[in-house]
């Protein structure tokens, strides 16, 4: 199977609540595609209609073509890793990760070699005669990812594999999983919340909100050139600073005012506003799109006052009290700053966001 | 609470409590065990023996012998001359009528696993059309006496020609029990995890083998307790065999030892001796199987 | 294929896959069947049957006689006695067993050694056969040589041995003694397990709070028994007003009906004089009332909750 496609598929339940609507997706063979978004956006629940877990209440769910919607999970060649890992507590290591292949009429010297060699792979083959409650974390989730990968299954679900680990073993199994995809050059479909994994691991990253998909790309459009301030906000940690105000023609260009700060908006961005003059919009500015060590230039800096400091290893955020509102913004450690002082930065105006004010959208792109 | 009486208070009034705790329990059984071994002439002192002081066998033999004991003069007066006493011929029913009882207590075990626990899986963890309202359903069944049972079940036996065969009861305790185990059954069921459901039937189970393959031996302490409630249920089981069963061949064990009670010229350490015989199964059972009782009852009954 | 997917949809629009919806029937089924055949049909055949004046004394006549069965039950006294009966005896039963399991299950619920020897031999009194328990009882209360004279002649609370069972006055209470005995063991499991689930954060709190043992007897452990009383209460309602292997075992119905109970009424009605249209009746009213308490104790339980 080479492609997984949506077309027009819903899931609301009976008491009316709309988990998903007209998705259209079309998931191609060997990709890494990652489902992001908030709790309930939807996300785990178009994961569930790949293994046929849920059921599509419209439009119809193809795999290569061949309408997939009545199939029931076991007959469908897709494996899954779940969050819990939920792992067969009665069986041993060895048998779990059997177990597939045991339903599906493999033969035993076939099933052995199989799950060798993903133990091997996974470093669990020491582990293979223990039972799940005699492992630790980080291992019952690779025995869950060998129970997957011995299936040679045609697509790989995983539904937030990676919450229930600790930070550090987060971060190294996603270089894992990585490396896992890159090996078996089969589809993989992953399901998070955590938008730092989604730009890791992603070949291409689908964002939810509430049942509706906000924007489809690869990694880095989705990061430069979000289409709306949701998903703007949702991606980059810290998130994306937002303040309201009006664009006005400026000479030959135009630029964004708030009070008293006044901004130039480049090119690019003047030349899809500029015959809007007087028009309610919302500029985006990322915390690292500031510089305190350039010149200030005039219509590119910022004025503000210092609110708070946060000193985080190798840079600080500031907290910065603009005409009211309170922005952060990282800068290197090379300038001590304490509160209540005043601070001018230097804006990239270039990567500047611009949202229209009432439906959220981008201005820009 | 201060120290001391933490030290010496507490356990003291502990043990007392366990004593009349233990003394309310035992004391009825222990008792009868104690008459049991009481030869007639012993059991009628007064006031009473408690512990035997002449204790013997002969109640029990009489009930393990199987050789008709035809009741003449002679036999009789081997009783107490004095009350008129005696050990009935039909003491020789005893054992077949519990050889009755296990045979049907054991056919009625297995029919109700394999009829209760597809449907407690079904109910637990499947969404289909028509479930609540069989959930509503099994509810309710539950609240049937067992008298409302009996008056149409024997006509209807009747007019089938069932009414001395041990399929009747098979059937009609199948009524009882069901219900029950299926609540106990999907109480349990639902506290085990869904994913490990889900797991299964992406891993190529249909929902059959998900359930046999994995949910079966994760639920062993309540199929434990729902076989021993059936088979204690079946076994003690009073009002419909009364109603059902005609003849030695087919009657259950309360059967054969209600009858001794009602007659008066039967000796009375014979029929605490039946009444031990009763008993020693379904406590032998009982205490073997404890602990499955408290937690297979946990899952499901307080949720009520 | 239409856009409308494939998926059925339940008779309130809810979403099912036709897997699912066949392998939750065909899962279902058995007990369907058995339920049916086994429970619904008796309730509905014996309806039928209490709207005819069906005698087996005379089984070729029997005349329809629509609620005439019902009407003449309501009229007779006997009836009417036989319930103030039950009603005295399930009355005295619960409230003796909600007592005694309270005790006991407070007292389980302590860690000491020889707790779980306790706890096993409480099953014993509940594995047993009711005929058992009944025969046991009988010899206790035996009026010639049993026990309970036995006891209480040599403990000089008595001059000499009395009728018990016999005796009018006492023969409800005794059977009542049996049957509690009997009961008290799962009622008290019952309570036993509502006791556990009771977080240890609340008494914690009470003790900072400074209350005593008492106090926090009557605040903290009482108020969250309350489901499990209910539980208890509901249950042992319903078998002590159904309850009948006692009644045959010790007294069948006597001495001059001071055990006559509905159960026991049913049962002489008809397997004794042999009606089964007014047995019939009387089943059904008893299953309807044993319905209605459950009901309404739930209600008045659950309310104050």
């Amino acid at each position: 199977m080479a492609r997984i496609r949506f077309a027009g598929v819903g899931k609301q339940y009976p008491n009316g609540f709309v988990a998903l609507d007209r998705l259209d997706l079309d998931i191609r063979d060997r990709e890494f595609l990652v489902l992001l978004g908030p709790s309930g956006c939807g996300k785990s629940t178009t994961l569930n209609m790949i293994a046929g877990l849920e059921d599509v209440t419209e439009g119809n769910l193809y795999f290569d073509d061949a309408v997939m919607n009545a199939v029931p999970p076991h007959r469908r060649d897709v494996a899954m890793v779940f969050q819990s890992y939920a792992l067969y507590p009665h069986k041993s290591v060895y048998e779990n990760i059997a177990f597939g292949l045991r339903m599906r009429k493999h033969a035993p010297s076939e099933i052995d070699r199989r799950v060798r060699d993903a133990a091997r792979k996974l470093e669990i083959e020491p582990l293979l005669e223990r039972r799940p409650n005699q492992l630790s974390g980080g291992q019952r989730q690779r025995v869950a990812l060998g129970r997957a990968m011995v299936r040679q299954p045609a697509a790989f679900l995983m539904d937030e594999p990676l919450s229930n680990l600790d930070a550090a073993l987060r971060i190294s199994m996603r270089a894992e999983l990585k490396q896992l995809h890159q090996t078996m050059q089969t589809t993989f479909v992953y399901v998070t919340h955590d938008q730092a994994e989604a730009l890791t691991l992603a070949d291409r990253i689908v964002v939810m909100r509430e049942g509706v998909v906000q924007q489809t790309g690869l990694p880095d459009e989705i990061y430069e050139q979000p289409r709306n301030m949701f998903v703007a906000s949702f991606l980059g940690n810290p998130p994306i600073n937002f303040l309201e105000g009006k664009v006005r023609p400026d000479g030959d260009g135009v630029c964004f005012e708030r009070g008293a700060l006044s901004l130039v908006l480049p090119p690019h961005i003047a030349r899809k506003v500029g015959s809007d003059a007087g028009r309610d919009v919302v500029l985006g500015i990322r915390p690292e799109d500031v510089d305190e060590h350039s010149v200030p230039r005039d219509g590119e800096v910022l004025h503000g006052r210092i609110a708070s400091v946060l000193p985080v290893g190798s840079d600080q955020f500031l907290g910065v009290e603009v005409d009211g509102k309170q922005l952060f913004f990282r800068v290197g450690k090379e300038l001590h700053h304490r509160e209540g002082e005043n601070v001018a930065l230097s804006v990239n105006v270039n990567r500047l966001h611009l949202f229209d004010k009432a439906s959220g959208k981008t201005l820009v792109w | 609470m201060s120290v001391a009486f933490a030290r010496v208070g507490r356990p003291a009034l502990l043990f007392v409590a366990s004593v009349l705790f233990l003394g309310y329990v035992l004391a009825p059984i222990a008792w009868m065990v104690s008459s049991s071994f009481q030869p007639e002439s012993e059991i009628t002192s007064v006031p009473p023996h408690w512990i035997p002081h002449a204790p013997t066998a002969e109640n029990f033999r009489a009930i393990f012998t199987t050789g008709e004991q035809a009741v003449t003069y002679e036999t009789r007066r081997q009783g107490d001359p004095a009350t008129g006493h005696f050990i009935p011929s039909t003491a020789k029913n005893l054992l077949p009528s519990m050889g009755n009882s296990l045979i049907v207590a054991l056919a009625v075990v297995v029919l109700n696993l394999i009829v209760s626990v597809p449907a407690a899986y079904a109910m637990a963890k499947i969404r289909f059309i028509g479930r609540s309202t069989s959930v509503y359903f099994m509810l309710t069944t539950r609240v049937i006496p067992d008298i409302a049972l009996v008056v149409p079940f024997f006509l209807f036996i009747h007019k089938l020609g069932l009414l001395d065969n041990l399929w009747s009861l098979i059937i009609t305790y199948l009524a009882i029990t069901v219900p029950f185990s299926v609540f106990i059954l999907v109480g349990y069921f639902e506290s085990l995890p869904d994913e490990l459901d889900k797991a299964a039937r992406v891993d190529g189970c249909s929902r059959l083998q998900a359930l046999l393959r994995v949910f079966l031996p994760l639920a062993l302490p309540s199929l434990v307790a729902v076989t021993l409630f059936t088979f204690l249920t079946c076994w003690n089981e009073f009002l419909l065999a009364l109603m059902f069963t005609q003849t030695p061949a087919s009657q259950t064990m309360p059967i054969v030892v209600a009858s001794f009670a009602s007659d008066f010229t039967i000796s009375f350490s014979f029929i605490n001796a039946a009444g031990v015989l009763a008993v020693v199964p379904p406590v032998i059972l009982a205490i073997m199987f404890e602990r499955y009782i408290v937690s297979g009852l946990t899952a499901g009954a307080v949720k009520g | 294929m239409s856009a409308r997917s494939t998926a059925l949809r339940g008779i309130f629009g809810h979403p099912v896959s036709g897997y699912d919806q066949r392998s939750g029937m065909l899962l279902l089924a058995p007990m369907m069947a058995v339920l049916l055949v086994v429970a619904v049909f008796p309730v509905v055949y014996s309806f039928w049957i209490s709207l005819f004046d069906l005698k087996l004394t005379r089984p070729h006549r029997v005349p329809f006689v629509g609620f005439d069965n019902y009407v003449k039950v309501f009229h007779d006294a006997l009836f009417w006695s036989s319930v103030g009966r039950t009603a005295m005896f399930t009355v005295m039963a619960v409230s003796a067993i909600m007592l005694i399991a309270l005790l006991m299950a407070l007292l389980l619920n302590e860690q000491f050694r020889g707790r779980r020897f306790l706890s096993a031999m409480l099953l014993v009194p509940w594995a047993i056969p009711y005929v058992a328990n009944g025969l046991m009882w009988k010899w206790i209360y035996d009026s010639g040589y049993g026990a309970l004279n036995g006891l209480l002649y040599q403990l000089d609370f008595i001059d000499k041995y009395m009728v018990w069972l016999g005796d009018t006055r006492k023969t409800l209470p005794l059977i009542a003694n049996a049957f509690v005995w009997k009961e008290v063991p799962l009622a008290t499991i019952l309570l036993l397990v509502t006791m556990k689930s009771i977080p240890a954060d609340l008494y914690s709190a009470a003790k900072v709070d400074g209350a005593d043992v008492w106090r926090r007897f009557f605040h903290v452990t009482l108020p969250a028994l309350r489901p499990g009383f209910t539980l208890v209460m509901i249950y042992e309602t319903m078998m002590a007003v159904r309850h009948f292997d006692l009644f045959f075992i010790l007294t069948e119905g006597g001495p001059a009906e001071a055990s006559h109970v509905v159960a026991w009424e049913v049962y002489v009605e008809s397997f004794r004089r042999l009606s089964f249209g007014t047995g019939s009746a009387l089943a059904y009213i008893m299953a309807l009332v044993t319905f209605l308490l459950a009901f309404s104790i739930i209600r008045t339980m659950g309310r104050k909750l």
